[in-house]
């Protein structure tokens, strides 16, 4: 027979092997589409809906509530790299319960509009603001600098140009007497170009300015000209002038960051996902290879078949555990042995609850062609979703509600929650919210063990262990 | 000692359907104990769910087993399988693990540890002939030395039955004359064997008795001899007889 004859008999016969395990096919075809979906819909979270900027989550306590400061709150919410907290629509919260929350590692900024700030204005003085923050959530913090330097100069205006000038010469080190100098020159020279702003406004009320190129300093050219600048976030974010109050758990390593202690946990728990799916298959492998029988044979419980392999996965991924973590301590200086209590407890919760699902797509797949593309669709999304590619828990306030759910309905989300409390909030066993976190990964492992058991039961034992 | 005091299974009227299609419609006979008994029959006769029934793999859907005499639900209970071991059609074998690692892991599924557990392996190497290469991994065994280790696995335990389904298939004449001599052995040893074959030599060099089996129905029990004049064909071979029985009509075309 010559090659290619050969060779169409040979892609023929397996492209009939392949279609004919349909739910099989199915799901490998499913896969990329799902990805694509769910990484498209991430990446439009992360970069908002135009692929600008990414947002952040500012909560704002008005507490000086004048005029002022309410067009200032609203310049926030104007922002582009700022999400302000609560809604416009929402109740106010009030100082006290932003210290909580920051306290309690569930935000991470709260800006307060301390009073006196509309009379600050009023003198043309620039208000001093107070931002309580985690400081070691660099990449927020950049995004809010350059959301409260926008809001400024929108809700103070023209007007703050040279107390803004003023304070970016003093950033700069200029002496006093330079100073005054450059915005004597300044002043001059804006208003040259408030006098320019004027005539154009004039000329276009005459309806004379269609048609013609937009000089810079229209509105949009302004808005557009501004963009470079607030590449500069930290030297911006300086103008504005912010004093800080840090809350940040004392136990926590110096040198950690949120997302190098996040991509750890869940760059960890996926992998451990994959490592364990590996593991729950090979009762698969045993009914195709045709050992099942035998084992069913056994005078033993039938049930220990399931346990058995339970263990082995468990065992294997402690491993995979131990191994990831001593890796994430030794080069990234992941403190996971902090409270090596807590740490045990929450990676045998979260081992338990990996295990589980490894072994319900085992018990309800009829061949391993089945459970590879349904676990690796499966790990893959929940991975996506959960946030251990991309840190999806920074936008959480920002997610729809079902998007919401849907994290909430993964494991890597909770287990992710569960090691953060660990590494990053310096939580131990005593914290509400870590028991809560564990509590659903012990639920999900319970409800998802009694449906592998049954359906082993139905699908391998009543079935004499043939597919 | 009177027939009935020598029985050691009996299957009565037993009934297995997949959906539908019945498997085992009625299938009635009894095994002696000490006998080498023949379960007979062409593709598709029943013959293997009968087996698959015994061993405790698929729950009976009409009938009554008994062994020894008492009840027996080996599909519901794990001493009741404890009391048959299987050889079963698939070389049901871990080739990543040596014989003497495979052997070891079935005998602590049966039940086994420490000396017994060492003995049984020790029995189970010698029945397989593989005492030399009992370190090796079976992965890298002959199919004829895989089949011997099959069976010494479904005997591992000693159980007082047991079931053996094809065990000769695909293996050469070195092997096949190897399992014999094992069964054999066995058989020598007091052991009750149901042995299932599509080679009716094979059944006439081993079996006293015979039940053929044909659309899941009992054709006809008892000693080839015997059942050879009772259908007429008086010193006709088994495979005359059960040509005679099941007609030439081909079941899996």
């Amino acid at each position: 027979m010559k090659t290619l004859p050969a060779a169409l008999a040979i892609a023929a016969k397996d492209l009939r092997l392949f279609f004919r395990d349909r739910t099989g096919m199915a799901l490998g075809f499913l896969l990329p589409l799902v990805l694509v979906g769910v990484f498209g819909f991430v990446m439009k979270i992360a970069n908002g809906p135009t692929g600008g900027y990414s947002r952040a989550s500012l909560w704002v306590v008005d507490l000086d509530r004048s005029e002022a400061s309410r067009r200032f709150v609203a310049a926030l919410r104007e922002a582009e790299t700022i999400d302000v907290r609560p809604a416009a629509d929402a109740p106010p919260v009030d100082e006290a319960s932003v210290r909580r929350e920051l306290e309690d590692g569930e935000i991470h900024h709260a800006l307060l509009v301390p009073s006196g700030f509309g009379a600050a204005i009023e003198k043309k003085e620039l208000p001093q603001l107070r931002m309580l923050r985690d400081p070691d959530r660099a990449m927020e913090e950049q995004l809010i600098s350059i959301g409260l330097m926008q809001a400024a100069i929108g809700a103070l205006g023209p007007d703050f140009s040279e107390a803004f000038t003023t304070r970016m010469l003093e950033q700069a080190g200029l002496p006093k007497e330079w100073r005054e100098r450059t915005t004597a020159l300044t002043r001059v020279f804006a208003g040259g170009v408030r006098a320019l702003f004027e005539e154009k406004e004039v000329a276009e009320q005459k309806g004379d300015a269609a048609g013609g190129a937009t000089p810079a300093g229209t509105k949009d050219g302004a808005k557009d000209g501004a963009k470079p600048a607030f590449s500069m976030g930290d030297f911006l974010g300086q103008l504005v002038p912010v004093t800080h109050e840090e809350f940040r758990p004392p136990a926590r390593p110096k040198q950690l960051s949120w997302t190098l202690a996040h991509t750890v946990s869940g760059i960890g728990v996926m992998m451990l996902m994959f490592g364990l799916m590996a593991c729950a298959t090979q009762l698969l492998r045993e009914r195709e290879e045709g050992v099942l029988p035998r084992l069913l044979l056994s005078p033993a419980d039938r049930g220990a078949i399931l346990w058995g392999k339970y263990l082995f996965a468990l065992v294997i991924g402690a491993l995979q555990l131990a191994l990831l973590f001593a890796f994430g301590a030794v080069v990234f200086q992941v403190e996971v042995l902090r409270d090596p209590a807590a740490f045990l407890v929450v990676s045998a919760v979260v081992l338990l609850a990996v295990t589980a699902f490894g072994m319900l797509i085992a018990a309800w797949a009829r061949t391993s062609k089945q459970a590879e593309g349904l676990s690796t669709l499966l790990i893959l999304v929940m991975s996506a979703l959960g946030g251990a590619w991309f840190p999806l828990q920074l936008f959480k306030d920002r997610l729809p509600a079902p998007v919401t759910w849907l994290m909430k309905a993964t494991l890597t989300d909770w287990a992710i929650r569960s090691y953060q409390a660990l590494f990053w909030d310096a939580k131990g066993l005593g914290d509400r919210s870590l028991l809560t976190n564990l509590a659903v990964l012990l639920g999900f492992t319970v409800a998802a063990t009694a449906l592998a058991r049954r359906l082993f039961q139905k699908r391998y034992v009543e079935t004499s262990g043939a597919p | 000692m009177s027939e009935a005091a020598e029985e050691l299974l009996a299957v009565d009227a037993l009934e297995f359907r997949y959906g539908e299609r019945v498997a085992v419609a009625g299938a009635t006979f009894s095994i002696r104990r000490g006998e080498c008994f023949g379960l007979l029959g062409p593709n598709g006769a029943g013959k293997s769910t009968t087996i698959r029934c015994i061993a405790g793999l698929a729950p009976p859907h009409g009938g009554a087993l008994r062994f020894s005499g008492g009840p027996f639900f080996p599909f519901e209970r794990g001493d009741d399988r404890r009391r048959a071991g299987t050889v079963p059609q698939e070389l049901a074998l871990y080739g990543e693990l040596t014989a003497r690692e495979n052997l070891a892991f079935f005998g602590r599924m049966s039940g086994l540890a420490g000396a017994p557990l060492r003995d049984a392996i020790a029995r189970g190497l010698a029945l397989a002939g593989l005492a030399d290469r009992a370190d090796d991994r079976v992965k890298s065994f002959s199919g004829g030395m895989k089949r011997r280790l099959n069976l010494a696995a479904g005997d591992l335990h000693d159980p007082e039955l047991l079931l053996l389904d094809e065990p000769t298939a695909g293996v050469d004449p070195q092997s096949r004359n190897h399992l014999f001599e094992s069964l054999g052995a066995l058989k020598a040893a007091g052991k009750t064997l149901l042995y299932t074959t599509h080679y009716m030599e094979e059944a006439q060099r081993l079996c006293e008795r015979v039940a053929i089996m044909d659309d899941g129905r009992v054709l006809a029990v008892g000693k080839p001899a015997e059942l050879a004049t009772a259908a007429g064909l008086p010193g006709a071979d088994l495979e005359a007889l059960f040509l005679h029985l099941t007609g030439k009509r081909l079941r899996d075309a």
